[in-house]
């Protein structure tokens, strides 16, 4: 091994007016041309660490500071972070506040110029930058009007272009849809080949993390494991119960009582004939069948459009002639790629945008004839980012704010507020502080205060993005127990494994029309129309399509194998 | 929601050094307040009009009509209020106080459309490579054009918020001017939390591209002062000297005009 290029000793690191250390003790060296991928749940310090890489921490947030962090020699206590800007570039998970320029060019630029880099030098940087993101055509846009994968291929190729020697990237894919996180995947990919650059990614998704050289597992600031990529990976057990989910493949082999586990679908498909299994016809016609008793059991039709289209400020059309139909009972996930349309349309659900032409009918009445404040009481609507809507002091007031605004007696809404809590699992927590809870906390009391109104058609947008994996599930847990409950679903989501394993029924959008529509299972076995939409099942789903037969888990493929010697 | 003004297009005023798109505004804006009656003032706007029609920035002036519509219509009877004359007209209101009111709304109202031709015309790149020609330090310049960008960013945060209020059942729309203020008030603590977590965002972003790294920066943009940059400045001082001395001649004057 060559000399570390990063070397980490003893460094231990407290934000103020926090208790808890973010970092503890921890100590790591780096090669040169390494991929290391950080993992954890929630509050690990994953980007903690990313931040101490290029003196962020502790130059830019305040805390105490222990131990020592050295990048090729320098020490970053010693370094401000726009002098380390030349060896270590930082991508951020939200691409919007991260670019600043007023077009693709001058964004890739600013870096080079903050270096006092001669001009033809910065152009020649731009294209080759720019070639390698892919986004030569786009030189003039303004990265406002770019999409959300776009956006953060800008983000990279403009730290690219201060050529640094290590990258590092701290949740860069968060927010996009699949086929997006796979192209800045790809990138890194590309970059990890060149071995004069290091590189550093915090992900929270194991399937992107497949081609990493190195893992490390980071849970209440201390290290849990670092090793081998192919290792850690394997570990289902020591990935669940640190907030990671594992690999579908290693986990489904692991459920059959495999001890040598293949990682990607391919090898898990040769692996598969190896060992002379096959599916059982009669137990997937079962879960077929399972999947059409279920859609027996739903009421009336709720929210009916036709040939929906809007348009925004008469220009861009967001949505361009929709047909759907949705009953009640049904849980149903709106998936596509960003910039689908996707929010516009579920935004028409409960009145807060209006068609431009067609119609759409909620609970039997045009949704124009009854409008927001009064859909708001049939539709409820979680939304992306729950601080976009807490603003009370307490946890009780917050919930109690929609059914004050709609005059309940002080009993009645003591009674609502109760129960929403209770719904969400936040009982006890009345008199707390919201924005001292955790992200999960905080959306939690978003759902809990739209609950409140009693709404019998639940929107949540994207509520599972920012979330641990174990969050992802309660949070899940959650929505699903409510539709038990009678409510009927509808959330917008880029996480595919939390549709395989959640919705009855999936609406596929590309380009403002609906191009796919049915269950779950029958929607996810089109994977080429699925790509078309920028979209890719989960792992398992790929492996079982391969094999000719839809299964959404590895536990519903586990138990339809047989053959062998199983 | 498109927030950003700057039009990205090719004329005259466009190619102009940013220097000299400073200069223009700063010409507007002292020459339009010398004068005092309403045809001279409306001279001044024509000036700026045309400048926004070569420059073919004025659609930007009708995405803001109504909050252009709101400012001219307090304006216009504010200044009526606040001023008095000689000539009765009706009620309470003069002539004299009617014309000042007339031209104090127009030399708003022409101000910002001068403002606003500006932030349509110039990149902020530009206008931060100007202000440094002017001989701004580099950080001053950025932080002003900053400031100014922030301003669709956080508009865009307020509508989000709105909006997610309104679904909890918040009705912005009815009541009186009061009671819609007080209906805001829930809005602005997301508003300032997400603000503030995007700035430091923003701040994070900047710093980790070297921001202020070096003494020294160069310029991937190309600003160059060129013969149209000259006949503009020439335009400008003509009609900067011409104003000047008309405005010593008093002739402008609103006579027997009493402003509080």
């Amino acid at each position: 091994m060559s000399e570390p290029v990063i070397s980490i000793k003893n460094l231990s690191y407290r934000y103020r007016g926090q208790k808890e250390r973010a970092l503890e003790d921890i100590s790591l060296d780096i090669s040169q041309g390494d991929f290391l991928v950080v993992m954890g749940p929630s509050e690990a310090g994953k980007s903690t660490l990313a931040a101490t890489i290029n003196g962020l921490v502790p130059h830019f947030f305040r805390g105490k500071f222990e131990g020592q962090v050295d990048v090729y020699g320098k020490n970053t206590q010693d370094h401000t972070v726009a002098v380390m800007a030349e060896e270590v570039g930082m991508v951020f998970q939200d691409f919007e506040a991260q670019l600043f320029s007023t077009n693709v060019e001058l964004e890739v630029a600013f870096g080079p110029e903050n270096f006092a880099v001669a001009r033809d030098e910065i152009e020649r940087r731009i294209e080759k930058n720019l070639h390698l993101v892919g986004l030569e055509e786009y030189r003039n846009r303004p990265p406002s009007t770019l999409s959300g994968g776009q956006k953060q291929k800008l983000a990279i190729a403009s730290v690219l272009a201060m050529q640094p020697k290590i990258l590092v990237m701290d949740e860069p894919t968060t927010d996009l849809d699949p086929i997006s996180k796979l192209g800045v995947f790809n990138i890194a990919d590309q970059l990890r080949q060149r071995d004069d650059m290091t590189l550093i990614v915090v992900e929270h998704e194991t399937e992107e993390a497949l081609k990493a050289r190195h893992i490390l597992l980071l849970n209440k600031g201390k290290v849990i494991r670092y090793g081998p990529g192919h290792e850690v990976l394997r570990d289902v057990d020591l990935l669940e119960s640190n907030g990671v989910r594992p690999l579908d493949i290693v986990k489904y082999f692991h459920q059959m009582g495999e001890t040598d586990l293949p990682m990607a679908p391919e090898d898990g498909l040769s692996r598969f004939h190896a060992k002379g299994w096959r599916i059982s016809d009669a137990k997937h016609a079962k879960l077929v069948a399972n999947d059409k008793a279920r859609a027996q059991q739903y009421g009336d039709i709720i929210i009916r459009c036709q040939g929906l289209k809007h348009s925004y400020s008469g220009k861009v059309e967001a949505l361009r002639g929709v047909d759907l139909e949705i009953h009640r009972g049904e849980m149903i996930a709106i998936v596509g790629q960003n910039g689908s349309g996707k929010t516009t349309l579920v935004k028409h659900f409960n009145g807060l945008l209006m068609p431009t032409e067609g119609s759409i009918e909620v609970d039997g009445k045009p949704a124009n004839e009854q409008g927001v404040f009064v859909l708001g009481k049939k539709v409820g609507y979680v939304f992306q980012n729950p601080d976009h809507q807490i603003f009370s002091e307490t946890v009780f007031d917050e919930v109690a704010f929609s059914p004050r605004l709609r005059k309940m007696s002080d009993e009645e809404v003591k009674q609502r507020v109760e129960e929403a809590l209770e719904a969400v699992g936040l009982s006890g927590f009345e008199s707390k502080d919201p924005f001292s809870l955790t992200k999960s906390g905080r959306q939690r009391v978003a759902v809990a205060s739209v609950l409140a109104a009693k709404p019998e058609v639940l929107i949540l947008d994207e509520p599972t993005t920012g979330l641990d994996y174990a969050e992802q599930r309660s949070m899940m847990e959650l929505v699903r127990h409510l539709n038990e409950k009678g409510s009927t679903i509808i959330f917008v989501t880029h996480h595919m494994w939390v549709v395989s394993e959640y919705a009855h029924n999936v609406v596929v959008l590309n380009d403002g029309q609906v191009i796919l529509r049915g269950t779950t299972r029958e929607v996810f076995s089109h994977e080429e129309m699925l790509r078309v939409a920028f979209l890719r099942p989960p792992h398992i789903v790929s492996f079982s399509n391969m094999l000719g037969k839809t299964m959404l888990t590895a536990e519903e493929a586990a138990s339809c194998t047989e053959g062998g010697d199983v | 929601m498109e927030s950003e003004l700057y039009l990205d297009l090719d004329t005259l005023i466009h190619r102009f050094d940013p220097r000299t798109k400073i200069f223009v505004m700063l010409t507007m804006f002292v020459v339009i307040l010398y004068y005092e009656k309403p045809l001279w003032v409306f001279s001044v706007s024509i000036l700026i009009l045309v400048y926004g029609i070569v420059s073919r920035s004025l659609v930007n002036l009708k995405r803001l009509r109504h909050v252009l519509i709101v400012l001219g219509t307090s304006s216009l009877i504010m200044w009526a209020f606040f001023s008095s004359g000689d000539t009765k007209l009706f009620w309470f209101i003069e002539v004299e106080a009617l014309q000042y009111s007339i031209s104090r709304t127009l030399v708003m109202l022409s101000m910002v459309t001068a403002g606003i031709i500006f932030i349509s015309t110039t990149r902020n790149e530009e206008f931060i490579i100007g202000m440094i020609k002017l001989g701004l330090p580099y950080r001053v310049g950025f932080a002003i054009s900053t400031a100014l960008r922030l301003v669709p960013t956080i508009v865009g945060n307020v509508f989000t918020i709105a909006q997610a209020q309104r679904s909890r059942g918040l009705d912005l729309d009815s009541g009186n001017l009061i009671e819609r203020v007080r209906k805001y008030i829930p809005l602005l603590i997301p508003v300032f939390i997400s603000t503030i977590r995007n700035t430091n965002i923003f701040g994070m972003a900047l710093e980790a591209k070297g921001f202020g790294a070096r003494e020294d920066r160069t310029y991937y943009l190309e600003t160059n002062y060129k013969i149209n940059d000259r006949i503009m400045f020439a335009i400008l001082i003509v009609i900067f000297s011409v104003a000047t001395y008309l405005n010593s001649t008093g002739m402008d004057q609103i006579v027997g005009l009493i402003r509080f």
